[in-house]
């Protein structure tokens, strides 16, 4: 149990390196536009693959 | 692979198809068509075939494959009249928007209009990053703004405006508006909050479970310390960052009087918070740091969804000075130079083309023509000028070219003051009470009075425990289902109604939309079809009907005027050798030694003074002469939509009081009231009139429902408690609606209706659920009987149970 000691507050660390990467993706302007990017994941895959097909 | 099935136009003329690109109805007899895929596609329009023949040109047809929403139809007339872009390549002009970085690329902003869903971003970044010397083209869906980097020495900006014209969106300088850049600091922030709240709640659970859990298996004093000190402070960091604009929003309403939701919200958190710090730091009691972070999260998720689901700013850059031309053609020096609108200046010489739109409010000094004012007062007929007239800003002259002198500046038109008046609208906009805000009021009043009485008593039975009961109550009566009740249920209903073809927009449309008791309809263009088509031909000679009706047709056909629109799409296959046209009169044509006349009483009469009057029907009448024969007399009438009269009959149904609003002052307005029922009737009214009209029902308790399209009905829209703005309303209207519909069908806007009601309905039920389970859990944790645990399983059960009871609405549809 005396590992809790050290544990936390690793778990403390992890939990502010994630809200800082997020509070910078959402200043960057990552997070303005939610319904394009949830298209886009879908479409630009599949573009893409049928672009390196006719490239070959 | 299509997802919509191809048909041929060609082989089934009988059916009605859709177009291909635009999803109206492509009239009979047009032949347009587009192969896409290897399969033809039928269009509507010159316009929708040029912009699809571009798209398929470039290989990017898959975009139909993905956009989940029609585009809006092209207006081929603009996509010509393009050359002026090139304005935009002058450092004065383009100064607002574009910046240049020390490498020497460009960095533009850029308004769309006419973006419907994800697939047209990613058409128009394909389209633009293919063109040389373009480095990055990013389009922003929510706010429909593109960012693009060029290098200046490969490709101006006015090549750039025109590549995204020729997709068929409406392109503009990016201007910042202060709204808009507040709603979107609003939401950053609304973001943030979610975050932190939603990362400091995984870590508050974790140890949460461990403290439960040692509750019931034991744990030493010195972990369960621990783990509390360590939840303590992560729950703090949540409460005064995440939780802040709840203890804000409740302080500022409270000293203005009012109980609102987040009041009962800021009590929950901030007592349960100071309760768990207490019994941190004594070592003794309860601590409810899981309830606190979570219901903060909550909150935040559906006040985040609820933003997303009521704020569509999409549209809200539009005012009415975009109507008008970016470019006029000025004389200067004996010249005509085309010059950038805003360097207009009163006096100066403006020619305005056949087809054009008046820049500016001018006085007529060359030319004879007519002018369309059909979107600033409803009128179906155009006005005919000649020198000395006045011409306003933002109608659009039909027939002839025209020279006209401008009187003033964009400010002193009377489109300026129309834009006055919708700032004027949306500022006096009645409130809207909402229904959770009404609810919470009484819900405060109540838990604080069972509160106290909770503590009194059992200061009486047990004064050890009386401040730890009573904390439980309050926290078990935390509103979580209650403050989730609406968000939910309005996300459902939006996108359900999106799906439906119905953009929701205003903020308490579909609250406002369920109880109003009027619903007022303008005329042209929204129960009519605001074209003109042909329905009575009375014969006054020998000839046969189908003789005569070739006839007008190929006359009409060399005619602009919107009466002659419906002779045009007839099939003919006489050719006149010679027509004159007659501005605000008719047609003179030549054909086999005969002179042939179309048009008004008057004109014809000339030289045929045997045609009788006009019949008395209320249609707009047109003769037909041959030489000194009368021919026939053709009533047309601006036909209703198909839908209109099962749209009325329903809103009666309903008990809602249907009534006609519009500027038109002829016979039409009572004609048509009568043909739908319609038992009040105002006609020839002003957009200042139509907005006191409004104001007054609203000053006698009536909730208006206001349905238009045109430009004199956007301050209307405006004031009005709840809007609709139908397909191919103007842009102005669209700002101010509530609700635009994206489909002809008028009927959505009883769809439309029916959800609002269905979505107050299952608002009711969720608030009927959440106090319920309050009001059960209130009693048990007065008596004592609910553990911390406890509680967090109800509130999180109870808040699942209202969102799955809101996704009713979105499957309904």
């Amino acid at each position: 149990m005396p590992s809790l000691y050290i544990l936390i507050p690793i778990a403390l660390v992890f939990c502010v390196v994630a809200i800082k990467l997020l509070l910078w993706a959402i200043n960057n302007g990552q997070y303005d536009d939610l319904d394009k990017e949830a298209w886009r994941i879908l479409s630009d895959s599949d573009e893409k693959s049928e672009g390196k097909v006719e490239d070959e | 692979m299509q997802t919509t099935t191809s048909t041929t136009p060609s082989s089934s003329p009988d059916e009605t198809l859709a177009c291909y690109h635009c999803g109206e109805e492509v009239p009979d007899g047009v032949n347009y068509s587009v192969a896409i895929r290897g399969n033809q596609q039928p269009m509507c329009c010159p316009g929708c075939r040029a912009v699809a023949q571009l798209i398929a040109g470039s290989g990017l047809e898959s975009f139909y494959q993905h956009r989940t929403a029609y585009n809006e139809r092209p207006n081929l007339s603009e996509l010509e009249s393009s050359h002026h872009y090139s304005l935009y390549d002058d450092p004065e002009v383009n100064r607002g928007f574009t910046q240049q970085d020390e490498h020497g690329t460009f960095h533009s902003r850029l308004l769309i209009g006419g973006i419907s869903c994800a697939a047209c971003t990613w058409l128009i970044e394909q389209t633009l990053n293919r063109i040389e010397g373009i480095e990055a083209a990013v389009v922003n869906l929510g706010q429909s703004r593109l960012d693009v980097s060029f290098n200046p020495e490969k490709v101006t900006l006015g090549k750039i405006f025109e590549r995204v014209d020729e997709l068929g969106y409406k392109t503009r300088p990016y201007q910042t508006h202060a709204l808009r850049e507040q709603i979107q600091a609003e939401s950053k922030a609304g973001l943030r909050q979610l975050a932190v709240a939603g990362l400091g709640m995984m870590q508050v659970g974790m140890f949460a479970i461990a403290l439960h859990a040692g509750d019931l298996q034991g744990m030493e004093l010195e972990y369960q310390s621990l783990l509390r000190w360590v939840s303590l402070f992560v729950a703090s960091f949540v409460v005064f960052y995440s939780a802040r604009s709840f203890f804000s929003s409740a302080w500022r309403h409270l000293k203005a009087g009012a109980l609102v939701m987040d009041l009962p919200v800021s009590m929950a958190i901030g007592i349960a918070w100071i309760a768990s710090l207490w019994a941190t730091a004594t070592g003794d009691g309860q601590v409810y740091f899981d309830s606190v972070v979570m219901f903060t999260f909550f909150l935040l998720l559906g006040r985040f969804l609820e933003r997303r689901a009521r704020q569509n700013d999409s549209q809200a850059w539009f005012d009415a000075e975009s109507a008008l031309p970016t470019a006029v053609t000025v004389q200067r020096n004996q010249q005509w130079v085309e010059v950038a609108r805003h360097q207009l200046s009163p006096g100066d010489t403006v020619l305005v083309t056949q087809g054009e739109t008046v820049p500016v409010d001018a006085l007529v000094v060359k030319g004879d023509s007519s002018i369309d004012e059909s979107t600033f007062n409803g009128e179906h007929l155009p006005r005919s000028v000649k020198p000395g007239d006045t011409v306003y800003a933002g109608t659009v002259n039909i027939e002839g070219p025209l020279e006209v002198t401008a009187l003033g500046t964009y400010v002193d038109t009377r489109l300026a003051a129309l834009q006055r008046s919708v700032e004027f609208a949306q500022t006096e906009k009645p409130p809207m009470a909402r229904l959770a805000d009404r609810i919470a009021s009484r819900f405060i009043a109540l838990v604080l009075l069972v509160t106290a009485a909770t503590a009194t008593a059992w200061l009486f039975v047990d004064p050890s425990r009386a401040l730890w009961i009573s904390l439980s109550v309050l926290v078990i009566s935390c509103p979580c289902a209650l403050a989730l009740a609406t968000p939910a249920a309005l996300t459902g209903a939006a996108s359900g109604l999106r799906r439906a073809g119905v953009i929701v927009r205003g903020e308490n449309a579909i609250e406002a939309l369920s109880h109003c008791t009027h619903m007022l309809f303008d005329k042209t263009g929204t129960l009519t079809k605001g074209e003109f088509q042909l329905t009575e031909t009375h014969l006054l000679s020998t000839a046969s009907q189908s003789e005569v009706l070739g006839l007008a047709a190929s006359l009409q056909a060399f005619s602009s005027h919107p009466l002659a629109a419906a002779f045009t799409r007839l099939e003919t296959k006489i050719t006149f050798e010679q027509a004159l046209y007659h501005v605000g009169a008719g047609l003179e044509g030549q054909m086999k030694g005969h002179s042939y006349r179309i048009g008004s009483h008057a004109f014809c009469s000339e030289t045929c003074p045997e045609l009788p009057p006009a019949p008395s029907e209320p249609h707009y009448w047109i003769a037909l002469c041959r030489d000194d024969q009368p021919l026939a007399w053709f009533g047309l009438k601006d036909s209703v939509r198909e839908e209109a009269a099962a749209v009325v009959r329903a809103a009666t149904a309903g008990r809602l009081k249907v009534e006609l609003l519009t500027g038109d002052s002829s016979t039409q307005g009572p004609a048509l009231a009568k043909e739908l029922n319609i038992a009040t009737v105002n006609v020839g009214f002003s957009p200042q009139q139509k907005m006191a009209y409004v104001q007054q029902l609203q000053r006698q308790g009536a909730v208006v429902a206001m349905v238009g399209d045109g430009l004199n009905d956007a301050p209307v829209l405006g004031i009005a408690d709840v809007s609709f703005a139908v397909a191919g309303a103007t842009e102005l209207a669209r700002t101010q609606a509530d609700f635009i519909l994206a489909g002809v069908d008028l009927g959505a806007v009883i769809r439309t209706w029916t959800t609002a009601r269905q979505c107050t309905h299952i608002i009711r039920q969720n608030l009927g659920w959440a106090l319920c389970y309050n009001l059960c859990g209130i009693p048990l944790a007065a008596l004592g009987y609910i553990p911390p645990w406890m509680a967090a399983i109800g509130m999180s059960a109870s808040s699942l149970l209202v969102v799955l009871n809101s996704l009713r609405l979105n499957r309904a549809q």
